[in-house]
C-alpha cells in the first residue's frame, strides 16, 4: 500500500494571478527516497508544504495512509502532522534553546500542554533524544545553545528533531542547500542511512541534480508548477532533464 | 577593455534630486515652515514675555517654595503614602504586563491563534487602553470604585496593557517565522508554539520593555493620587489647594528623587541586559 498519494493538487497563493502548482499527482511508496527537482520558482517548496498544509492547497487531495489530509480540521491536522517529519533548508532550529530542547521539541505533539510548558518530557523521550543525538554524532553538544553550532551540525539537530516525531514520512525542503558540498553529501548520506534503518519514506526537494541522481530512487520534475517528469531515477534521460530546465522561471 | 572605452565615450549622469519629486519636497518643507510661522503669529506669542517668565519663575520659587518643608515629608503618614505609591506601581505593572502578554500574542498578526476574531479583539483592547490617558483612567476608576489604592492600581493596569501590549506585539511581529513553522510542522498546538518558538525569540527584548514600562508606571503612580487614587499624589493635591507651597516644594522634591532613583536602577538593569545580549552575539559570531 502506498504511503502518500497526491491527486490533482492545485495551489494558488492569495492574490496571485496563476496557479503555482498545476494538477500534480504522484504516489510515494514505502521504500521510496523521492526527489522533487526543478528550476528556482518551479513550486518545489510549495508542493512540499502543501503536504503538511503549511500552505493550504486550493484543490485536489493529499492522502497519508488512509487519511485525507486536505480535509482535516485543525486538531486532527495537528495529530497527523506528528507523523510527518520536516527538515528545512534554513534548519529552523530555535536559536536560543539548547540542542536537547530543540530535539525534544519534536515530541510536542505527543506531550500535554502543561507538561510541555514546564519542559517535563518523559524519561522515554529523553532517552530517545540522546540516542538520536548519538546517531547524528552530536552527543557532546547536547547542552549547547543551537546558535553556537555550525551549519552542518545544525542540520543534524534538525534531523534528530524530525526523527524524534517517530515520523512515517519525512519531508525535506532543500536540506543541504545552505551547506558546502562536502557537508551536504555527508548530511544526505546520514538521511539516507537513517531512512533505511528506520524504514521511513522520504520526499525531498533538491536543486542539485547530481545529488538527486545519487541518493534518490524516484524523481519528480517540476517546471513552472507543471509536472514534466515522474519516474525511476535510472529511467530519466538527458532529454527529460533538458525539458525540466528548458525555461528558467525566476 | 570594451567597457572601459564605453565609459570614456559616454558621459555618465546621476542626480540625487529629480524634477517632480524635488519640487514636491520643496513645497512640503515650505508649507511646514509657513504653518509654524502662522501659528506663532496666531498665538501671539510674545518672545519678550516668554523670556521674562524665566525670571519670574525664579523669583516665585525663591520667595514661596523655599525652603522646602523637609520635616513634613519625613512624617510617617507621608512616608506611608510613598510606600503606597510604590505598591500601586508594582501591582499595576505586574498585573498589567501579565495581561499584556496574552493580548500581545493575540494581537500579533503573524502568530495570532485566530486572525478572524482574537486578533481584532486584542487589537481593540490594546488600542482602547492606549487611547485614554492614564489620568483619565484614574478619574474613571475613582468615580466607579471610590477613593483609595484600588482605582489607582486599576488605572495603572489599563495603562500597562496599552503601553507594554503594543510594544510586546511589535516585538513578536518581527521574529523569525521559520522557527514557528518548525513547531507547527511538529504538530504543536498554538500555546506550545508560542512557548517554544515565540517566547525564546522575544524574551530579552520583552525584559527591556518590562523595565521601561515599570519606569513609566512608577512615574504615573506618584501622581494618580491627585485624582483621588491613593499614594503621594493625594498629599500633593491637598497642599496645592491649601497653598502650602513649602510643603508642595518638599513633595515635588521627593517625587523627583524617587523617580530618579527608579530610573537609575532600571538604567542599570537595562545596561546589564544589553551587555548580556552583546555577549551572546559575540559568542554566536
Ligand atoms: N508565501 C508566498 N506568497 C505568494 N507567492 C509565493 C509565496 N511563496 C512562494 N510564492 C511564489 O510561488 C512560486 C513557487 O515558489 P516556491 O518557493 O515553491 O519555488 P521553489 O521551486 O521552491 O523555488 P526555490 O528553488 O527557489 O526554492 C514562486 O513564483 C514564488 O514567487
Ligand atoms: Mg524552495
Amino acid at each position: 500500500m502506498s504511503i502518500l498519494h497526491v491527486n490533482q493538487l492545485v495551489a494558488r497563493y492569495p492574490g496571485a494571478k496563476t496557479d503555482t502548482l498545476k494538477e500534480i499527482s504522484f504516489t510515494v511508496n514505502p521504500a521510496d527516497f523521492y526527489a522533487i527537482i526543478g528550476p528556482s520558482g518551479a513550486g518545489k517548496s510549495t508542493l512540499i508544504r502543501c503536504i503538511n498544509r503549511l500552505v493550504e492547497p486550493t484543490s485536489g487531495t493529499v492522502r497519508l495512509f488512509d487519511q485525507q489530509i486536505t480535509q482535516l480540521p485543525p486538531r486532527q491536522l495537528r495529530q497527523t502532522r506528528r507523523h510527518i517529519g520536516m527538515i528545512f533548508q534554513e534548519f529552523n532550529l530555535v536559536d536560543r534553546m539548547s540542542v536537547m530542547d530543540n530535539v525534544l521539541s519534536g515530541r510536542l505533539g505527543y506531550t500535554s500542554t502543561w507538561r510541555s510548558m514546564l519542559k517535563l518530557f518523559s524519561q522515554a523521550d529523553i532517552q530517545r533524544a540522546l540516542e538520536l543525538l548519538e546517531r547524528v554524532g552530536l552527543l557532546e553538544h547536547v547542552d549547547k545553545r543551537a546558535d553556537q553550532l555550525s551549519g552542518g551540525q545544525r542540520q543534524r539537530v534538525g534531523i534528530a528533531r524530525a526523527l524524534m516525531q517517530d515520523p512515517q514520512l519525512l519531508l525535506l525542503d532543500e536540506p543541504t542547500a545552505s551547506l558546502d558540498p562536502k557537508i551536504a553529501r555527508d548530511v544526505m548520506t546520514l538521511i539516507q542511512q537513517t531512512a533505511r534503518d528506520l524504514q521511513i519514506p522520504v520526499l525531498c526537494n533538491i536543486h542539485d541534480v547530481a545529488l538527486a541522481k545519487e541518493f534518490c530512487n524516484r524523481i519528480l520534475g517540476l517546471q513552472d508548477g507543471r509536472m514534466m517528469f515522474d519516474g525511476e531515477t535510472h529511467s530519466m534521460s538527458q532529454q527529460d532533464l533538458d525539458r525540466i530546465y528548458e525555461r528558467e522561471v525566476l | 577593455m570594451s567597457t572601459q572605452s564605453q565609459t570614456q565615450n559616454r558621459q555618465l549622469h546621476w542626480q540625487r534630486y529629480r524634477y517632480p519629486q524635488s519640487l514636491i519636497q520643496f513645497t512640503l518643507v515650505l508649507l511646514a515652515l509657513s504653518a509654524l510661522a502662522y501659528s506663532i503669529h496666531f498665538l501671539n506669542i510674545d518672545l519678550q514675555r516668554l523670556l521674562s517668565v524665566f525670571g519670574r519663575v525664579g523669583e516665585v520659587l525663591a520667595e514661596r517654595y523655599f525652603p522646602p518643608d523637609l520635616a513634613y515629608i519625613s512624617q510617617p503618614g507621608y512616608l506611608q503614602s510613598v510606600i503606597e505609591s510604590i505598591q500601586m506601581a508594582y501591582l499595576g505593572a505586574i498585573l498589567g504586563m501579565l495581561l499584556a502578554v496574552p493580548l500581545a500574542w493575540f494581537a500579533a498578526w503573524n502568530v495570532t491563534p485566530a486572525r478572524r476574531w482574537l486578533y481584532p479583539l486584542a487589537r481593540l483592547a490594546i488600542m482602547g487602553s492606549r487611547s485614554v490617558h492614564e489620568m483619565i483612567w484614574t478619574i474613571l476608576f475613582v468615580t466607579v470604585l471610590g477613593f483609595g489604592m484600588l482605582p489607582g492600581v486599576c488605572a495603572l493596569v489599563m495603562f500597562c496593557i496599552g503601553f507594554a501590549g503594543k510594544l510586546f506585539a511589535e516585538e513578536i511581529e518581527v521574529i523569525d517565522m521559520g522557527q514557528v513553522e518548525a513547531m507547527q510542522a511538529n504538530g504543536a498546538n498554538p500555546l506550545q508554539t508560542f512557548m517554544y518558538a515565540v517566547w525564546p525569540q522575544v524574551r530579552t527584548a520583552w525584559t527591556g520593555i518590562a523595565i521601561y514600562t515599570w519606569d513609566v508606571a512608577f512615574r504615573a503612580a506618584t501622581v494618580v493620587g491627585f485624582f483621588g487614587a491613593g499614594g503621594m499624589g493625594w498629599y500633593l493635591k491637598r497642599n496645592v489647594q491649601q497653598l502650602e507651597t513649602e510643603r508642595v516644594a518638599a513633595i515635588l522634591l521627593s517625587i523627583v528623587l524617587l523617580v530618579l532613583v527608579s530610573e537609575l536602577i532600571s538604567a542599570w538593569a537595562r545596561h546589564r541586559l544589553s551587555r548580556r545580549r552583546a555577549g551572546n552575539q559575540l559568542q554566536n559570531a
